[in-house]
């Protein structure tokens, strides 16, 4: 068992560095510095994620042989996509990403079922939904990103810069941070409560999609052309979607809290715990993200800080979480009104997420409705 | 002062005048907050600094006690964190030890020290030992003291950043402009009017200045706009813009823009051609300069004026943008202000719901003002855009700033241009012609023996008349005049028939005389027709009846620089790093401590963990070291 688990490494890992390093030879030509730097580092990053996760290397593995064959699909002709079924209906971005969008709300509804009824069995099938939903998504993104070179090779970017892209992103992020802390915790009851969030997101998402059109590929504007917007970005990402867990946990802490569905539920204390723990994380990341957001800000508009609308909420988000942190860790102080400023907190990370991009003006004006 | 709850009241209020900063827009000009809340509000506003809020003394002051605050802690702190993180508490008593939740019994016959202490070495532990007294064995192990530092790494990471930050702001301006050294010009004067007393000197050692250069143009100042004025910053070399580019991609988005530029040293006379974009900025002796944003830069025009509701024939004038043309027309005179000229707009002209942004051309804006001071501000494209399958030349017009444009639609002709229209106007207010169509139209509609001809024509050419004074507004006007209400509908598409039907005849008989132009030669001339109508009638409502056409240009541009001094961003960098080391060792360092208590004559040994923080898998940690040592027993 454990020389396959050794073996399955080793080849994971010798894939890794196979790919990069013929997208190293093949494309470093397009490549900054800092974007070599980028890739190699993810190498390393992915790599510790598929060492101290089993599941996330057949994942990342399933992605790539998605978007692979995407790419082979297409043979460089975007229009292609309504001539070839499995283009059509499967593996084209929009597709894909739709598919993620009819996975989570089914994954949802059995989640419940098994909060109920405890079969092994439901409890795994959800799971493999949301696995299934979590590497569309993520295929549906790579797809993206090499549909938009397609388009026109001055238009090729990552797609993480407009509100439809980020919301796959944080579909999922968080379905991803979620699926480690189930296998960790060793409980699929709290997939009930983060399911809601992630579908809610979902929700936005084809609203936004098929009222709005916004799926549709845009060039980026200048200020968004650089090798910032790759690490800024998911990292503000992760940060948000462990927020959202944390919040949802909180939810199902209170829940228990008041005796309602405690057969049911994990124990307050491993609640409690999990708040922390994706708190802890995401707070780690949120100020990882601002602190690169200010360096990227200082190149791109003169100033590291300039009090944008943005910017401003990002300090009010890592504020109340840095005050969340202080409470627990310095005073000590567990149980309800923790959970309940945990919830409150998603509602300021949504603001900071979509109501400045709603409601306010600035310069980070990327993703209007 | 250096209680948490003071730190936390403080950082609510950070959080709440953040808020404010971000809900009411900042640094707007000061009319449009008059326009929005009134004088009254206004005044409360203002002298709040709430239009500024960022740069209001009593948040610097309420950051100024933050800083000392956590300054305080930190100090109070500080030394008891570092006397532990080198301490291996080694006074304590067994009855503590065993009062301690993960207080474990091991028999352990064959008692090897050197064995258990390198086993918790092997499990990271740091360890000491002591004999007390009665000669029994303590071992004292601890690991993870790195979290208790974390606590000094990110509360001094806070202060640094926050240092850095104060350094970057403008505390030194704000003194020297209560001490009265400087103070904020609200006047657009010339550069060289300028007194002092506006003017920060070159070694200012922080500041955040605008540039903005005209293609050839050479400047060695900034401008720092503050609340509603500016001051002028000077700079210790000379900027001048060789070249602008910008590129486009192919829907016409902006794809990127740069500035070629000639950076002259005023000290030592050194000279240096850069070239900046957006991401790539350049530093210069200590001042770095950005790419922030562009604009015209004096654009010049060849127009042609066309009067919309007289048959006198156009005028070209010459014109630049930022500059006032004055005109004397019908004994009136008019100034033209051109306010700003812009090569490329992404507009979402189609009205179908998907995204459907596309290039539309030049368009240039300006003001059209009066003898009595009163102006109306239009915007005028250059090209003819596709609207309902039409194309259409488009000039929008508006009143105050407050308002959308109204926009006037004139039809292009079949060449895509404006003469057709021009035409359909001088012929529509030509007595004559109209007069032949009347007849024409008439001639064919009726019996000639009909007696009432004459009066129809009579009445006709009065309908005629009234709309060409007034397009179709003046006709229902004098139809909600003269005919009872229940007939005013059927006579108002009876009205609108006829002048359509003569207009449609006089364009027809134009093409017939006119065989050598093209521009009517198009697939539905009643529907040109009926567009030029409308657009005529709608003439009334476009201010003054002078329509300016955008004949042809020499564009020149300007680009924005934004110049920086900022020395604090070294410490914001540092602090940064620091904060995120500290959280880190806050977070996921564990930080255990362990006693192994053998007492001299017992074969039984004391293991007690403990760990200030406790997380659910310290269980399973003091379980796990437990076994371990357990299993040395079995080893031995």
């Amino acid at each position: 068992m454990k020389d396959q688990v050794s073996l399955y490494n080793k080849i994971f890992i010798s894939g890794l560095i196979i790919l990069a390093s013929y997208a190293l030879i093949q494309f470093h030509n397009y490549m900054d510095g800092y974007e070599v730097a980028i890739l190699i580092s993810s190498v390393f990053a992915f790599s510790w994620l598929g060492f101290s996760w089993s599941n996330f290397k057949s994942y990342f593995t399933a992605i790539f042989l998605l978007a692979f064959l995407s790419i082979f699909l297409y043979q460089g002709n975007l229009l292609i996509v309504e001539e070839v079924f499995l283009l059509k209906y499967f593996l084209s971005s929009q597709s894909a990403i739709m598919w993620m969008s009819a996975l989570y709300p089914l994954s949802l509804i059995i989640y419940w079922f098994h909060l109920f009824n405890s079969q092994d069995f439901s409890g795994r099938l959800a799971s493999s939904l949301v696995w299934i939903a979590t590497t569309l998504g993520t295929s549906g993104l790579l797809i993206r990103w090499y549909e938009s070179y397609l388009i026109n090779i001055d238009v090729g970017h990552i797609p993480i810069s407009n509100l439809y892209e980020v919301f796959v992103l944080f579909c999922i992020i968080t379905a991803l941070i979620y699926l480690y802390y189930e296998e960790r915790i060793g409980t699929k009851k709290l997939g009930a409560f983060i399911l809601i969030i992630i579908n809610i997101a979902v929700g936005f998402l084809l609203w936004y999609s098929f009222a709005k059109g916004a799926h549709e590929i845009q060039p980026l504007v200048p200020a968004l052309q650089s090798y910032w917007m790759k690490i800024h970005v998911p990292a503000n990402f992760i940060g948000y979607g462990a927020f959202a867990i944390a919040a949802m946990v909180s939810m199902a802490y209170l829940i228990v809290d008041k005796g309602w569905l405690t057969k049911y539920l994990p124990e307050k204390d491993v609640l409690d715990d999990m708040t922390y723990r994706t708190i802890a994380i995401g707070f780690i990341f949120f100020t990882i993200a601002t602190i690169l957001g200010a360096v990227w800000a200082a190149e791109a508009w003169g100033g590291y800080w300039s009090w944008d609308p943005k910017e401003t909420w990002a300090l009010i988000v890592w504020l109340n979480y840095a005050a969340w942190l202080h409470l627990r860790l310095i005073k000590g102080l567990r149980g309800n009104l923790l959970a309940w400023w945990s919830i409150v907190g998603l509602f300021i990370t949504a603001f900071c997420f979509l109501g400045v991009n709603l409601f306010l003006s600035g310069l980070h004006s990327y993703g209007e409705l | 002062m250096s209680s948490m709850r003071f730190a936390i009241t403080m950082l609510s209020f950070v959080g709440i005048a953040s808020i404010i900063g971000t809900i009411l827009k900042q640094k707007q000009p000061y009319e449009s907050y008059i326009i929005k809340f009134g004088q009254f509000w206004f005044d409360i506003f203002r002298h709040l600094d709430l239009f500024n809020v960022y740069q209001a003394i009593w948040f610097l002051i309420i950051l100024v006690f933050l800083i000392t605050s956590t300054s305080l802690c930190v100090m109070r702190n500080s030394p008891s964190i570092l006397r532990d993180y080198q301490k291996f508490q080694d006074k304590i008593r067994e009855k503590s030890l065993r009062s301690f939740k993960h207080c474990y019994e091991i028999s352990l016959p064959s008692f090897n020290k050197l064995d258990l202490i390198s086993l918790l070495e092997k499990n990271n532990f740091k360890v000491r030992e002591k004999k007390n007294t009665s000669n029994d064995l303590l071992i004292v192990a601890k690991k993870g003291s790195f979290q208790k530092l974390g606590y000094i790494f990110t509360h001094l990471a806070i202060i640094i950043i926050s240092a850095g930050g104060l350094l970057d702001g403008n505390l030194k301006l704000k003194t020297q402009e209560l001490l009265g050294l400087k103070e904020i010009q609200l006047l657009d004067l010339p550069l060289s009017e300028i007194p002092s007393k506006n003017r920060l000197e070159s070694n200012n050692f922080s500041y955040r200045a605008n540039v903005l250069l005209a293609e050839g143009e050479k400047q060695d100042v900034g401008v720092i706009p503050s609340k509603d004025g500016y001051l002028i910053q000077e700079l210790p070399f000379s900027v001048g813009l060789k070249d602008f580019n910008i590129e486009h991609y192919s829907s016409g988005q902006p794809k990127s823009f740069e500035s070629d530029l000639i950076l002259t040293s005023k000290l030592t006379g050194k000279i240096k051609q850069q070239k900046i974009s957006v991401n790539k900025p350049f530093t210069f002796e200590g001042v770095t300069i950005y790419q922030s944003d562009f604009q015209d830069g004096g654009t010049k025009l060849n127009i042609l004026i066309t009067d919309l509701q007289s048959n006198d024939k156009s005028q070209p004038m010459k014109a630049e943008i930022f500059k006032t043309n004055n005109l004397i027309y019908m004994d009136q005179s008019f100034s033209f202000e051109f306010d700003d000229f812009r090569l490329f707009n992404i507009l979402d002209i189609d009205s179908s719901q998907k995204k459907n942004s596309k290039n539309v051309g030049p368009n240039f804006t300006y003001k059209i003002r009066n003898e009595s001071g009163q102006a109306n501000e239009y915007q005028t494209y250059q090209l003819p855009m596709k609207l309902d399958g039409r194309y259409f030349f488009v000039s929008g017009m508006r009143a105050t700033p407050q308002e959308d444009f109204k926009f006037l639609k004139m039809p292009a002709d079949a060449e895509r241009d404006l003469d057709g229209f021009l035409i359909f106007k001088n012929l529509l207010l030509d007595k004559e012609v109209i007069e032949r169509a009347i007849n024409q139209v008439i001639l064919s509609s009726t019996s000639s023996k009909d007696v009432n001809v004459n009066n129809l024509k009579l009445s006709t050419s009065k309908l005629f008349k009234t709309f060409q004074q007034g397009g179709y507004n003046q006709i229902a006007l004098t139809i909600d005049k003269n005919i009872p209400n229940q007939e005013q509908e059927s006579a108002a598409s009876a009205y609108i028939k006829i002048i359509h039907l003569v207009a449609n005849q006089v364009l027809l008989d134009y093409k017939k005389n006119n065989t050598l132009t093209d521009v009517f030669e198009l697939k539905d001339l009643s529907l040109f027709t009926q567009d030029a109508l409308n657009a005529y009638s709608d003439s009334f409502f476009y201010g003054a009846p002078l329509f300016l056409e955008l004949k042809d240009f020499e564009h020149v541009q300007a680009s924005g620089l934004q110049l920086t001094k900022s020395p604090g961003k070294f410490w914001v960098y540092l602090g940064s790093m620091l904060l995120v080391i500290g959280i880190f060792c806050m977070i996921y360092v564990q930080e255990v401590r362990l006693w192994i208590l053998k007492k001299k004559n017992s074969k039984n040994i004391l293991l007690t963990l403990t760990t200030n923080r406790h997380h659910l898998t310290f269980d399973k940690y003091a379980n796990d070291i437990k076994n371990k040592i357990n299993s040395l027993s079995k080893k031995g």
